[in-house]
């Protein structure tokens, strides 16, 4: 189990508990503003971009290639933004907090 | 070793830009996932704003209209796209995904008898306009002319136009709905107000367009391929029915391999240059999403179906800011039908099948099927088989 908070664009803080899936599927389960989660989390529609907080980065771990590459061309990207869809929900995970870039 | 839905594999493994012809002109068509989305996020080297070039055969002679907002950059596309989004969202509303669910079982279970049926005419015809019914929040009566229509609503395969029955008829709907407060897409439109002043008839007709157009032969190419693919691949089905997560995959996979639209077509104003190709100002050049959805740096088995494909950053719906409206309508009918024809399908016979192919200059790509003629085998539902008890 892990709690997430997620920032969304207009400021609300949404605090989320999860225990699988991805930082995608967690807020889409809970409607959280800005992820829309299009693809269904195949990497193909950028609709679940976040930046994660600076102190957890180490720790969520730096994006893959194919994730990478989406992410350099988003709009609102920087050192740390992740594509949430590729961020498995794990319990070291707990206490994390995300903004959500949204469109 | 090229194959009939990617022709591109030597070219873009060489250079990253096939040529063809276009009018009048030898335009490049870039084959790359990265070099494609680059483009589509450079809107102002590469613009949207030519009407009737947004494919590479100019449309001029089937239409009379401007799309919207396919054929606008920023900042109007922003604001025109804004007007029509609130429409292309909702199939992520859960009643709405509830109800095309029981449109596809009710279409499907139509077809599928063990006679012959066309899964052209007789499933994704239907599928899709009966679905677009719904999106535009009319009543599903309405989608009979539709049907009638056929796959393609500007040109009969033989190049011949009918681009004209398709604008009266919408001209028509607009005009029966002037002054209405209902909230179907029409009427919707008819209210809208776009930067402080109310659209004009080639605007709304230009909407109305793009969204009978837009989505069709796409649609309708992608479902029949999608049949096509369960016909050869009988184990399938079953793979699909052992893991519901697959559902998901199994879409996003066909989206990408069967990638129904060769190309979208951008105006360089001032002139460009990708890779070696050098465009001039005015000059065009065409965004190729199969060749793109195949490219081996970014796919492992780039020419195969993986329906179980977990990592798959495919362009099948486009890039950036005009990436497809009709993206969350067109996932939704291919899951609910992988849904459906999991729940009520065996195997699926193939008898003939007619494709459609589309010849360019330099290459010849199969997009689809004209005419797929199969039989469905229904389930035996579980308790009615032999050696299983209820
Ligand atoms: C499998 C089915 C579909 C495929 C493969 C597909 C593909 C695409 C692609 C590649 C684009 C990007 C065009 C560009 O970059 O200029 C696009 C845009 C668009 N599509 Fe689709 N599409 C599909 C279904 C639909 C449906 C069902 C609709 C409507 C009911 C639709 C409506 C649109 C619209 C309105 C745009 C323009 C968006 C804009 O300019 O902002 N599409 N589509
Ligand atoms: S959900 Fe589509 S890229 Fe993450």
């Amino acid at each position: 189990m892990a709690r997430i908070t997620y920032i969304t664009p207009d400021g609300k803080q949404v605090v989320v508990e999860a225990s699988g899936g991805s930082l995608m599927t967690a807020a889409v389960q809970n409607q959280v503003d800005g992820i829309e989660g299009e693809c269904g989390g195949v990497c193909s529609c950028a609709t679940c971009h976040v930046h994660v907080d600076a102190a957890w980065i180490s720790r969520v771990g730096p994006a893959g290639d194919a994730e990478a590459a989406m992410l350099e061309l988003e709009d609102g990207v920087n050192s740390a933004s992740r594509l949430g869809c590729q961020v498995p929900i794990r319990p070291e995970l707990d206490g994390l907090t995300v903004r959500v870039v949204g469109r | 070793m090229k194959t009939e839905r990617d022709p591109f594999i030597q070219k873009r493994q060489e250079s990253g830009v096939e040529y063809m012809r276009a009018e009048g002109q030898e335009m490049p068509l870039v084959l790359r996932l990265q070099d494609v989305r680059k483009i589509c996020k450079d809107w102002k080297t590469f613009s949207n704003d030519d009407p009737f070039m947004i494919v590479p055969h100019s449309e001029a002679n089937v239409r009379s209209v401007r799309q919207y907002p396919i054929e606008t950059d920023p900042p109007d596309h922003t604001d025109y796209r804004a007007l029509v989004e609130p429409f292309f969202r909702r199939p992520n509303d859960a009643n709405y995904q509830v109800s095309m669910q029981h449109l596809v079982d009710e279409v499907l279970a139509a077809a599928a008898t063990p006679d012959c049926v066309d899964a052209v005419s007789d499933l994704a015809l239907p599928l899709q306009s009966r679905s677009l019914a719904r999106l535009l929040n009319v009543d599903d009566s309405e989608a009979k002319l539709w049907i009638s229509w056929g796959t393609h609503v500007f040109k009969e395969g033989d190049g011949i136009s009918k681009g004209a029955e398709l604008s009266s008829y919408i001209r028509e709907k607009f005009e029966a709905a002037e002054g209405s407060d209902a909230d179907d897409f029409f009427s919707v439109l008819n209210r809208a107000d776009f930067q402080s002043r109310k659209l004009t008839l080639e605007e709304k007709h230009g909407f109305a367009n793009m969204a009978f157009a837009g989505g069709r032969d796409t649609l309708i190419h992608t479902i029949s391929s999608i049949i096509a693919y369960f016909a050869a691949h009988s184990e399938s089905l079953e793979f699909l029915r052992e893991d519901h997560a697959r559902i998901i995959t199994a879409t996003e996979e066909f989206v990408r391999y069967v990638s129904p639209l060769t190309a979208i077509v951008r105006t360089c104003p001032h002139g460009a240059k990708v890779l070696d190709a050098v465009i001039a100002p005015g000059g065009r050049v065409g965004l190729c999403w199969p060749s793109a959805n195949r490219d081996e740096t970014a796919f492992t088995q780039h020419d195969e179906v993986v329906l179980d494909r977990s990592l798959n950053p495919h362009v099948g719906f486009g890039f950036g800011i005009h990436r497809c409206l009709g993206a969350a309508q067109a996932r939704l009918i291919i899951r609910s039908l992988l849904e459906s024809l999991c729940n009520q399908i065996e195997a699926i016979k193939l008898i003939e099948a007619i494709p459609e192919v589309e010849q360019e200059s330099s290459f010849e790509r199969k997009v689809g099927y004209k005419r797929l003629l199969v039989s469905f085998i229904p389930r035996v539902p579980r308790a009615l088989r032999p050696g299983l008890a209820a």
